[in-house]
Order: C-alpha cells, then structure tokens, then sequence
C-alpha cells in the first residue's frame, strides 16, 4: 500500500464532483448523472466514486446524451426564451449520463473526524490494511463521483519507482500510469495494435523499461531490424535510439548469418545454425510455408530413425532426387546416393521423400545453415552463445538483417526457442530437485506472432508452449501483432497483460477482450483510441482496464528513465559485462 | 408610517379570497402582487393578486348607451359606485410569530378582514424564509393563468430585493416543478423570459 487511506481523502477534497449515480448495477455498469459539462469527460476516463465506507473504481465506457422529455432536445428553443431562461431550462431538462464499468473497491473507512475511525484505523492496519478488491457490490443512489485523482491512480496502479514502471499517463489529468514489471514478466503479455499506432515505440518503451529494471532476461526476434541499432521512424523521419545504443553492455545485437549487418552497422555475433540443430518438428511447422503433405512426418521419422536426430538433415540434404545406376539385369534401379535407395531401405514411400526433398531445398539452400562437426572448437555454436548470455543476465535482440522471409523467421525463432525451452525447463528443474540457482526470469518478444502462433502452427512450435506453460520455467512471450485475431485463442486466453492501440477489426477487438470481464463495454473504447499514442491496458497484470496516453519514446524518456549519466566506475562497467 | 388597509374581505377559503375596494383606490395592487391579511389569532396570511374584477352595475349599463357622457358624471360613477372592484387573491404562505410557512393557509380569513399590501421587505422576509414552496401551488393550479401571474410576480420581487440573485434558483424550482408538462413550462418560461 503505497497511499494511505487518510493522504487518499486529503486528496480527494482537491477533486471536485463531476456527477452522482443514478442506476445501474454490475451487469449493466453503473449510470452516472453528469454535472459538469460533458466535454470535460472523455470515454476511458478514471473515476472514482465515493459511497460510505467504500471507494469505487471505474471506467468510463460511454457517454449518453438525455433529455427529461425528447421535446426538450429535439425543439431548439432559442427564439422563445432569452438566453438566461434557455440556460436554465437546458441545464435542468437536458443532460448527460456517464456508462461506468465498475472495476475495483476499496474500504476507505470512515472520516478520519468520525468517533468510530479510531477503532477502524486500529483494526485495518499491517496486514489488514485495505486494498483495492475485484468489485462486488455497487455504489449507493447519489454517489459522488470525481476524477481520479494522482492519488486514486497512485492507490492501484502503483507509486513511480522500483518495479512500477510508468507506461502513459491518464488522458484528462496526466496523472502517471505504471505497470508492474516484476507482475508483468510473470505472465505472457500483448502489445497490440493496428499498423501506424505506435506498436513498435510502445514495445520499446516497455523493454527499456525491462532492461533498466533489470529482473528479467530479454530475447527480441526483431524481424524488421529495429530495436537494436539507432534507426529512423518510417513516419516523421525523425531518428530513434536503438536500445543498444542506451544498454551497450547489456544488450547483444545477433545478426542472422555471417558477415550479415544491421543498418550498416556490424552486430555483436552472427547467429549460423547448426544442420544439427535442425529437428523434424522445426520442419513441420513449416508445412505451410512450403506446402508440405500429410506424409511428411512419416518420412521425417524415417530419416530420424535412419541417421538420428543430428544427423538426418544433412544425411537427406546430400541425397539426390532421381539418381539411378544400372542393376546386373541392365534395369535402372535407385542409386545408392539417391532419395528413392534411401526410402525403399528405410520402408518409406519414394514418391513422398523424392517430394519433401525437393520441398526442402529451400531450407537446405539458407546460407546461415551450416554443416559443422560435432564439438568443432574453430566453429562455436551461436545458438549456445546467446542462450548462455541470455542465462547471464543480457539481453539479445536478434535482428534478421536481410533475411526477412516468412521462412527465415519462423525457421529461427522456432529452433531458437525450443532450445532456449529446453535449456530452460533443465534449469528450472535443476533449480527445484537441488536448490541450485534459480533462473533468471526470460522474456522472448515476438513481432509477427501471428505467423508463429496461428491456430494451425500453434499447437507445433514452442511459443503456444510458452504461452501456456512456460511461466512455470520463468519463460514467458511477449507478443507483438497487429492482428491479433490470427493468434490462437488458447495463447490469447493465456496472456496475462494486453496493451492495445488503436483496432479498426472487430475480430481483432474481440480477440484483445477475450477472457476479460466488461468485454463488451471496453469494445467501442478499444475502437475509438487515438490512432497514435492512445493504449489501452488490460487484463492480470493490471488491477483494472484503463486507457493512457502513452510515453513518447524520446529523448525525455531516456532522461527520465536513465537520469543524466554520470561516467560509469570501472567496477561498475565490469559487473555491467556480467563479470 | 402606519400601513393602510386597501380594501376587505368578500369571501375566503383555504386556498384564495375576493376583495373588494374602492375602483380609485390610490394603493390598490397590480395583478400578481403580494398582499397580506393579518387575522386576530395572530396568523398572517399571504396572498398574490390573481384576478381583478369590475362588474357593472345598472346606471353603468344606461351610460354606455348615452351618446355623450360628461366627464362630472364618469367621476361621478367611479367614486360612488355601489360594485366594488373584486380583486382574487391566491394564498401562497401564512406566518406565525415570526415564521413563514409556504404551505396551504390554516385557516381563513374572515369577512371584512382588512388587507395590506406588502411592502418590500415584508416581501423579502417571506421569500427567503421558505423553500420555494409556494409555487407549486400556483403553477399547479389549472384555474390560474400561471406563465403571466409569475412573472408579474418575478417583477415585484426583483423590484424589491434589488437584484436577480434569487431568480434563479426559484425559476429552477419552476422548471423542476414542470419539466413533465412541455407545454406549461414553455408557456411560464416564454412569459418570465420578458423580464429576464
């Protein structure tokens, strides 16, 4: 409890009323009578109401205009009445309604001038201090209802500082809003939001956020190269830093195959991939993607079983497709290098492998995919270098540099993080059976998660797994979409914080709110965000919805965030390298 | 200074009375103005003009019809006429050692009890000590002609406390007390809209 309930009511007689309840209930949200002018409440606004003992939180979903009889609206009385009578008969008979969804409650108890607060304040205190609570009663007839003030905001979302990371500020009056990031890695999270809206700034603005608080390990499958390196919004032209640039020891730029570069500029390793490393299931996932048949599996269980699980890929890759020698009798006859040999020894279908072999020429050709001897010192494993600066405490955005096909990213990010999924899950159980060290917390950001996380792949790659079980191995996604109706409902139902922007689809609307209560009144909220700059948070990791005005992602923001550096001791620079 | 009486009393009830006096009478009150009629058991009742009457009498009928009538004998007729001027009046409040009441009069006044107009601040002591009350008795009363006997009334009062600040508040009592009759409440807010 970052604010007593006494600073609260303090607080609270700086806020002036804004209306009074006059119906609903926890169904229908509740109706709040507006007596201000409608134009200073906004849809998302925070407001609190106050109702005995107790303290409201809600949301305003919608706001109604009203009339006590339609004639007054509807017949504009201008030409009858002078301007005072007009005024007052308008301020009387026409009016607005507030739609509230009520969220939380808090017992505030009663005024700190009442004979019975003393014995209240002694009974609510340590650990029996009030918190806000998930709403389970209403608000009485004629609650006063206000803004929330920083105060109320404080109360539930945090005090700035620590782990409360300020994400945006409440539109009426910037009041700062903070996610919880040590509650935010716990789960899988969303950051959502149509092209243009500003994904890309807020997901950069929350893994500065990670990265300076730095309880988690963050992985980034940067497919379009821009988080890493300083580079240019595509929109102002105006530059953006890179967070390699704010975090250089702490942050590792891997560039997808050798000598690759990001913006021109060299990354800190070039991730090549083992033909050992690639497993049958980083093939299946991409049956799609090269329009694999039914029977594929089958033969990829055949090669395993022939050459292992290391070694079928570059055992199938040196086949030949269509190679026949002459048998004894002069009939042409497979060739002992050739597909079909491999397939009638093995007891597979010929037709089917000649297929897949074809098929898969086109991962065979990927130049980052290298053949390299088991335990080959001169060649070490990428792979294994960034899980282990991953297991170290840094973090590593993995850029994809010019490889920005459907195949290179779902080929890597797959493979990438099955291992990281393995590596894992044996920390963890290391950790559990003989109280080694625990894991550190892992955050994999994914873009494009719908290609990865689509109903059919879902069920294949490691990410659904992730998703769905992984928080128990202190690996969680944070997924990065602009369709968020692409992405399988049992991930959807499974992420813990959404961060939305501004939706125009309704099936992308409805697949932000599902699993959330008041779905149906956040819907038109969600659809009516500022196209830029506007989010709305949701779901566990935040107490209640609410809408925010975003953090710009600038030069104030490095400031506020990182202070004005001051030159760095040589201890400090070392135990930054992780030494 | 000693007020003087402007005329008595015909008949009464509860709810309203008939004065009669004289048809030059120098201080006689304008339709919608607030009288007073103080009773003998200390009660003070209140009052609004809300209907004056002068009836006709026989020798007025034969004048009419004459073809010239001189100015001596119109003087003549208005000083010694025999028909009073009926003045109704709508009670509104009533006061007992010194407290006023907007509600529905105790008792009423009695034939010939005399009635005073009420001078500003009689006005103003009964306006602030009540809630508005008394309007819903006008306003809801079908017989009155309600939009222009208050503002006739907003008129005097804004004479006598000197400013508007009590307007509003009253007329929001008005619009409040209307609101579910469209009509009436725009008849009542066009006729106040003249002195406003």
């Amino acid at each position: 409890m970052t604010t007593s309930t006494g600073n609260l009511q303090a607080d609270n007689s700086l806020n002036r009323p804004i209306g009074y309840v006059v119906g609903g209930g926890l169904k229908a949200n509740l109706f709040v009578r507006l007596t201000i002018p409608a134009d200073e409440v906004q849809e998302g606004g925070f407001v609190v109401l106050e109702s005995g003992n107790w303290q409201f939180y809600g949301l305003v979903t919608d706001l109604q205009l009203g009339a006590s009889d339609l004639r007054y609206a509807e017949l504009p009385n201008q030409q009858r009445l002078s301007p005072p009578a007009m005024k007052l008969l308008t301020d009387q008979t026409l009016y607005t309604n507030l739609e509230v969804l009520p969220a939380l409650m808090l017992e505030r108890g009663p005024a700190p001038d009442a004979p019975d607060y003393p014995a209240w304040a002694q009974s609510h205190q340590g650990e029996n201090a009030p918190r806000p609570l998930p709403i389970k009663t209403v608000p009485a007839h004629h609650a006063v209802t206000r803004l929330a003030s920083a105060g109320d905001v404080a109360e539930i979302f945090g005090e700035p500082g620590g782990a409360n990371f300020i994400v945006g500020r409440t539109r009426e009056q910037d009041h700062p809003v903070c996610i919880d990031l040590e509650k935010f890695v716990q789960r899988s999270s969303g950051i959502f939001g149509a092209t243009g809206t500003g994904k890309s700034f807020l997901t950069r603005i929350i893994l500065a956020g990670l990265m300076q608080h730095d309880s988690s390990s963050i992985l980034v499958l940067d497919m379009h190269n821009e988080y890493g390196f300083d580079d240019t919004a595509s929109d102002t032209g105006m530059p953006v830093v890179g967070l390699k640039t704010k975090f250089p020891a702490k942050v590792r730029v891997v560039g997808l195959g050798r000598a690759s570069t990001i913006r021109n500029k060299t990354p800190d390793l070039h991730l090549e991939i083992n033909e050992s490393d690639i497993h049958p299931e980083d093939i299946e996932l991409l049956s799609r993607e090269l329009n694999l048949r039914e029977t594929t599996s089958a033969t990829l269980d055949a090669l395993v079983h022939t050459f292992g699980s290391d070694g079928w890929f570059t055992a199938f890759k040196n086949m030949v497709v269509g190679s026949v020698i002459e048998n004894e009798d002069g009939k042409k006859v497979p060739a002992p290098d050739s597909v079909a040999f491999w397939a009638n020894e093995a007891g597979a279908n010929p037709m089917a492998a000649e297929g897949l072999r074809n098929k898969l020429n086109r991962v065979f050709n990927r130049p980052y995919v290298i053949e390299r001897a088991q335990n080959d010192a001169a060649a070490p494993n990428s792979l294994n270098h960034i899980i282990d600066a991953l297991k170290a405490g840094q973090h590593v955005i993995l850029s994809f540099g010019d490889y920005e096909s459907d195949l290179d990213y779902l080929l890597v990010s797959n493979l990438l993080t099955r291992k990281i999924r393995e590596a894992w899950e044996e920390m963890t159980n290391a950790y559990r059976s003989h109280g080694t060290n625990e894991p550190r917390p892992l955050v994999i950001a994914v873009e494009e998660a719908h290609k990865l996380l689509n109903r059919e792949m879902a069920s294949q790659t490691s990410f659904s797994a992730i998703a769905r079980e992984m928080r128990k191995y202190y690996v969680t996604l944070l997924i990065i979409d602009q369709r968020p109706s692409q992405i399988y409902d049992e991930v959807m139902s499974q992420l813990g914080t959404r961060v939305s922007g501004w939706l125009g689809d309704e099936n992308d609307i409805a697949a932000v709110l599902s699993g959330l209560a008041g779905r149906d009144a956040l819907r038109g909220m969600l659809a009516r965000l500022q196209p830029k700059e506007e989010v709305l948070l949701l779901g566990w990791g935040v107490p209640m919805p609410i809408l925010v005005r975003s953090r710009r992602y600038d030069t104030k923001f490095w400031e506020e965030l990182q202070g004005k550096k001051a030159p760095r001791s040589t201890e400090e620079n070392l135990k930054a390298l992780g030494f | 200074m000693t007020p003087i009486a402007i005329g008595r009393l015909l008949r009464s009830n509860t709810s309203a009375c008939v004065f009669g006096c004289r048809i030059n009478q120098e201080n006689a009150p304008l339709f919608g103005e607030m009288v007073r009629i103080p009773l003998s058991n200390g009660l003070q009742l209140y009052g609004l003009v809300s209907e004056i009457n002068i009836d006709d009498d026989g020798l007025v009928r034969q004048l009419v019809t004459a073809p010239e009538v001189s100015r001596e004998v119109i003087e003549d007729n208005r000083q010694n006429r025999n028909m009073p001027v009926e003045m109704s009046v709508v009670f509104i409040g009533w006061e007992r050692d010194g407290k006023v009441s907007h509600t529905r009069v105790p008792t009423p006044p009695l034939s010939l009890d005399e009635i005073y107009p009420c001078a500003n601040p009689e006005i103003v002591h009964f306006l602030e000590n009540g809630r508005f009350g008394y309007l819903r008795g006008l306003l809801r009363n079908p017989e009155l002609p309600a939009a222009d006997l208050l503002t006739a009334h907003l008129r005097q009062v804004m004479r006598a406390q000197q400013n508007t600040n009590w307007i509003k508040p009253s007329l929001r009592e008005v619009i409040a007390l209307l609101k579910d009759d469209y009509p009436v409440l725009m008849d009542v807010l066009s006729a106040v809209s003249e002195i406003l």
